[in-house]
Formats: structure tokens, C-alpha cells, sequence
């Protein structure tokens, strides 16, 4: 089925009548995933946004419950909030389904369900888009991802001369094609597949990790020039980490949850002063053993999917796919010695 | 350029064989083309991947506080390394002699995919480094920046409600990854109102108030201390106009205590750290 070109206007209108149709474009300077109005342009020729969609699940900030006491009657108040309506993701790519897969794993596995991010998770409907071009920091495909082709998606699109060929590769998919049927075509379009540029050999990275897990050489060497800034972390989408605070106003206050960051000292700031990972060292440690050990560990996974933002972002060029060749270096010559030993 | 590049290669292999530096900060090749990332030299064999082109975009003085425990530390200083250096002097980050200085006059550094002058270095006053124990190459004729106060213009002269919307559109899309205070050379507290969250300063939701917030606070924090290196408004991710607020505020400092260039020596009267009879007095 084709979806020609200028079709997809008024699909996006009328998917837009009954649901928020999140489409990636420049928002107040920046680009990110943010509802469709007919009038804006869309970046669907867009690499990647800056900001991941990840926010369309867990907001940066998030209410959990309002409190307080009542002003008449005294009593105290606890009111949840959990916010959930129909959603549709438009546009997304490969990397950014696949770090829906790793926040799954995180908020409902492991015999406990986050009742926020699940709410809004069982509304939200996903259409990807093939990449039709990557950028050089791109390295989905090292990460296992296929930047043509999202598995996860509930509908799938790629495009080629004039349209897009769609199909739908679930039941909410099948569903919501329905309401795509009015404005396609039978056919197809012919495609291209694209390929990352930037390849790194990520197969090993785990067990190699799990050599040098206390290598000075490795750890020393990737973080001195770490400023530990969170940016890679907040534009990271599927970093995960979140802090619970409140507000309090005279008698009333809200409970809310926010991103955090593993790069920030306080984020393991005990009570009493003490600090288990007190230099940067130790943080940059624990985000790219977490990204490329940890979590692999726990939910057989990767916790990277390759988008890239981290390197295109990180003030002083950090970059992780270099981490990955150099541990895989020094886990070699590791091994190496230890033969001849 | 590739003539620095070696000479700065030989004199930082030179003051580590000698003993004379512990570590040495410069620059070299990142993995991309035109990419340049910070080096920090703990061995001598780490000088052989040294760099200098005009691609260094980063301000490096500011690891000068992580290594000085390991002795006397060597830098790669152009103009803003060296107000920094000078900066973080003159707040009492360490001494003079904890550092080597090698300078090198600065041709200007260029955004890596446009190819052009980057922002921060096209109103510099100061290519060349103003304190160095060593000057690899020829010092060059500055050039006075036509506006030094360019940047602040998108801000002055407007009306408050015009200007509260620009600082809101600004501070709407900030997400709080602290990246321009963890760059700035200024930004030295031992511990940032940020994070003293017992007192309860700032509340951790990202949202404009508690944004805009952070955003002028830190401003005013060092609005007598900015070097006026950029560095900030570079290494934001969100991309906001950091330097128009912070370039205002100079503008107001010049204004109200007279001519005043921060990081250019390391005995500056900061305007606001010290008192004259002289000083404007706008509430007679």
C-alpha cells in the first residue's frame, strides 16, 4: 500500500481528530517529537531529533500524586495522578522503537509495574520510518538495529519516489491502517535500503566489560576529560534514571518524579555525606557499564540502541563507540597475556 | 598550523621528560573529521597524539583542577585558555606556578560542519594568550571586536515584556544537564547552589520557572567573573543564546564600574567583590 507524499497532510489531520499524533519537528529552537498542527513543518528528512521520544512515556518531570489537608475539614488528601490518553508516535526511527524495548524491560519486568509509564505506554501507537539517510554519529546497526526496518513499530513506513510503502506489523497496527486506507493506494514504492557509516564491534563488548571492569587503563584513560554534565544522559533515549521530589505550598504539595542523571555526584549522595562513587571516574564507569554490561545482564539487552546523540551532543566529543573499540583493544591484549602467561 | 602542532608536540615531550610537568592538557584528533577533543597527557608518549588546528574548539583550562594534585600541570593556552587560567587564579583554584603555560596564538576556531568562525570566537578581543610561560609561534595583531557587546543586543533595548519572552523561550527548552556550568572556567564553587538541595534553592522539576531560575542565577553569579570565552553557549546542547545574557550583564558591569575585562590579569578588583567610593549610586 502506498501513502503518496501529499496525502500524508491530511492523514495526519485526520489521524490528529481523535488521538495526539506526535510528529518530529523544530520546536523553539530545538527539534523533538511534538504534536502535529498542519501548519508547521514536519523533519521527516531529519536524521535524528535532539531530543529522544522518550518523554511521550516519562516526562522529564512527572506528577505522581497531589496531598494535602483539606482546608475545612482537616483531612488529609492523597490524590495519584496518572496521566494517560491515546497517543501516536509518527515518524519514529529504528534506534528510538528499539529504546522503547529497553524501557519496557526497565519499568514493567522483573515482577514490578510502573504504573505511570504503563499507563501512558498501552496508548501510545507506533508508526516508524525507514531511514532514508543517516548521520555520521549513526551506529544503530553495530548495536544490532536496522535503520530500514523497525520490528516493533505498529506500522511501518519507508520511503521512496513520491510515498511511502506501508505496513502494518501489528494488531494496533492492523487497526489504526484502517484509518490510513482513504488516503493510500494499492502498490508499493521502489526503496533504498541505507547503512550506517560508523561500525563498531559490539558482539563482545560484554564479556569484554566484564574483564575490564576494574581497568584502570580503560576507565582512567575515557574520563578525565568528562565535565559530568548530564547532556548525555537526558539526550540518551533510553537512559532511565529518575529522582522523586516534592513541592510544597502552605498546605498542599505534589510528588513528582524527573530524570536524573548517574553523572551528577549527588545522584549517589547518601545521607551522612558519604558518596559510593565519588569521582568521575566511577560514573563514567557505571553509565557505560550499565549501557554495555549491566543491563545485558539483567534483561539481555542492550541499553544502548545506537542513535548517536550522545556523541553528537557531549561538549568534549566523549563518545561511546570509541569506549567499545578501545575496550575491545585492551580486553584482547588482556587475553593475550593471559595465554602466554 | 601543522608547524604548532609539532612544536607543541616537542616542548610538551620535552617538560614531561624533564620533570618539569606532570600532565599536559591540550587537544588531539577526535574520530570524525574535523573533530578535535581534549587530550590530557599523563606519559609523554601521550604528546605524540597532540593536535592543534583550527578545529580545538574546546576551552581546556578548567581540568587544570582535577590534575593539580599530580604536580605542576602543563596547558595548550590561546587567549580565553589563558583568561581562564587567570580566572581560576584569581579565585583561588591554584597558584601561578601550578602551571606551565605554552601559548599559542589563536587563528580563530571553526564550527567543524559549517566550516565558518565559530560563534564564541567572532567577537574575541584576544587571540593571543595574555599570560604564557612559553609562546609557540608569532603573536598576531589583534583586531578589536566591531561590537564587543554584539550579542547582547538581542536582549537590550527591549522592553521588559519582550525580554522576559525571550528568556522564557530560551529557558523553556533548557534541560537542566548543568553542561554550561560544568564548562565555565567561573564556575568554581565547591558546592553549587544546584546541589545544595537540603537548603532547597532550586526544586529538581524541569520546568521554566525553576529553568529560568538556574539560568539567571548562574548568570549573576558570575556576571563580574565572565571571561567572555563562550564556552557555555557552545557546549549547551539545547542550544541557548547563553552569551546574549551573559555579554549584557558585562555590558552593565563596564556601565555601572567602569572598564573591566575579567581574566586578563590575576590581580583584577572584581566589581562586585570589592567596594569604591566612585561606584554608581542609583538608588539616591
Amino acid at each position: 500500500m502506498i501513502l503518496k507524499d501529499e496525502m500524508l497532510d491530511s492523514l495526519l489531520t485526520e489521524l490528529s481528530k481523535e488521538q495526539i499524533v506526535y510528529v518530529p519537528k523544530q520546536v523553539n529552537g530545538t527539534t523533538r517529537f511534538a504534536p502535529y498542527v498542519s501548519s508547521d513543518k514536519m523533519k521527516l528528512d531529519q536524521v535524528n531529533t535532539v531530543m529522544p521520544p522518550k518523554d511521550l512515556l516519562f516526562p522529564q518531570t512527572q506528577n505522581m500524586y497531589h496531598y494535602g489537608v483539606e482546608k475545612n475539614s482537616g483531612n488529609m488528601f492523597i490524590d495519584p495522578v496518572i496521566e494517560s490518553a491515546d497517543q501516536i508516535l509518527f515518524g519514529v526511527r529504528s534506534c528510538d522503537m528499539r529504546s522503547f524495548d529497553c524501557l519496557d524491560a526497565a519499568f514493567l519486568t522483573k515482577g514490578y509495574i510502573d504504573e505511570f509509564y504503563q499507563a501512558k505506554r498501552d496508548r501510545l501507537t507506533t508508526i516508524a520510518i525507514g531511514c532514508t539517510e543517516v548521520s555520521e554519529t549513526c551506529f544503530c546497526e553495530s548495536m544490532g538495529q536496522d535503520p530500514n526496518h523497525a520490528p516493533q513499530a505498529d506500522i511501518q513506513l519507508r520511503h521512496g519516489e513520491g510515498g511511502y510503502n506501508v505496513t502494518a506489523q501489528t494488531e494496533k497496527g492492523e487497526a489504526l491502517l484502517e484509518k490510513f486506507k482513504p488516503f493510500c493506494e494499492e502498490g508499493e514504492v521502489e526503496v533504498a535500503d541505507v547503512h550506517c557509516t560508523l561500525n563498531v564491534d559490539a558482539s563482545n563488548i560484554k564479556d569484554n566489560l566484564d574483564i575490564l571492569h576494574e581497568s584502570h587503563e580503560l576507565w582512567d584513560s575515557m574520563s578525565y576529560k568528562c565535565l559530568n554534565c548530564g547532556t548525555c544522559t537526558f539526550v540518551c533515549p533510553t537512559c532511565y534514571c529518575f529522582d522523586i521530589d516534592q513541592e510544597n505550598r502552605c498546605k498542599e504539595g505534589v510528588r513528582f518524579r524527573c530524570w536524573d542523571s548517574c553523572m551528577f555526584s549527588e545522584y549517589t549522595a547518601m545521607a551522612g555525606g558519604h558518596n559510593p562513587r565519588p569521582e568521575k571516574r566511577d560514573r563514567v564507569r557505571n553509565r557505560f557499564m550499565h549501557k554495555l554490561n549491566y543491563f545485558e545482564d539483567r534483561y539481555g539487552k542492550m541499553l544502548c540502541v545506537g542513535c548517536g546523540r550522545c556523541i553528537e551532543k557531549c561538549p568534549v566529543s566523549l563518545d561511546i563507540t570509541v569506549l567499545i573499540d578501545r575496550a575491545n583493544e585492551l580486553a584482547q591484549a588482556e587475553e593475550t597475556e593471559a595465554a602466554h602467561a | 598550523m601543522s608547524d604548532i602542532t609539532t612544536t607543541l608536540r616537542e616542548r610538551a615531550r620535552a617538560l614531561m621528560e624533564d620533570g618539569t610537568i606532570a600532565a599536559f592538557i591540550g587537544w588531539e584528533a577526535g574520530r570524525f573529521e574535523r573533530q578535535t577533543t581534549p587530550l590530557i597527557c599523563l606519559d609523554a608518549a601521550d604528546t605524540d597524539r597532540l593536535i592543534f588546528d583550527e578545529y580545538c574548539v574546546n576551552t581546556t583550562a578548567k581540568y587544570v583542577r582535577d590534575l593539580k594534585q599530580r604536580g605542576r600541570i602543563g596547558v595548550a593556552v590561546r587567549g580565553c585558555d589563558s583568561r581562564a587560567i587567570n580566572r581560576m587564579i584569581e579565585d583561588n583554584q591554584f597558584k601561578r606556578e601550578d602551571v606551565y603555560l605554552l601559548g599559542i596564538p589563536c587563528p580563530q576556531m571553526n564550527d567543524r560542519k559549517t566550516g565558518t568562525v565559530l560563534n564564541k570566537c567572532q567577537d574575541c578581543a584576544h587571540r593571543n594568550p595574555v599570560t604564557y610561560d612559553e609562546l609557540l609561534g608569532e603573536a598576531m595583531e589583534e583586531t578589536a571586536p566591531q561590537d564587543r557587546y554584539a550579542r547582547a543586543h538581542l536582549v537590550s533595548g527591549l522592553d521588559r515584556i519582550a525580554r522576559q519572552n525571550i528568556f522564557n523561550m530560551a529557558f523553556e527548552r533548557c534541560i537542566r544537564c548543568y553542561a554550561c556550568r560544568d564548562v565555565c572556567p567561573c564556575c568554581t564553587c565547591r558546592t553549587c547552589f544546584v546541589d545544595q538541595r537540603n537548603v532547597g534553592w532550586l526544586g529538581k522539576q524541569d520546568n521554566l520557572s525553576e529553568n529560568r531560575f538556574y539560568g539567571m542565577i548562574r548568570a549573576f553569579h558570575i556576571s563580574d567573573r565572565c571571561i567572555e570565552c563562550g564556552e557555555c553557549e557552545r557546549a549547551c546542547p539545547m542550544d541557548l543564546p547563553l552569551m546574549a545574557i551573559n555579554k549584557k550583564l558585562v555590558e552593565d558591569m563596564n556601565t555601572l564600574f567602569g572598564e573591566y575585562e575579567s581574566g586578563m590579569t590575576t590581580d583584577n578588583e572584581d566589581a562586585l567583590r570589592s567596594f569604591s567610593k566612585t561606584d554608581l549610586e542609583e538608588f539616591e
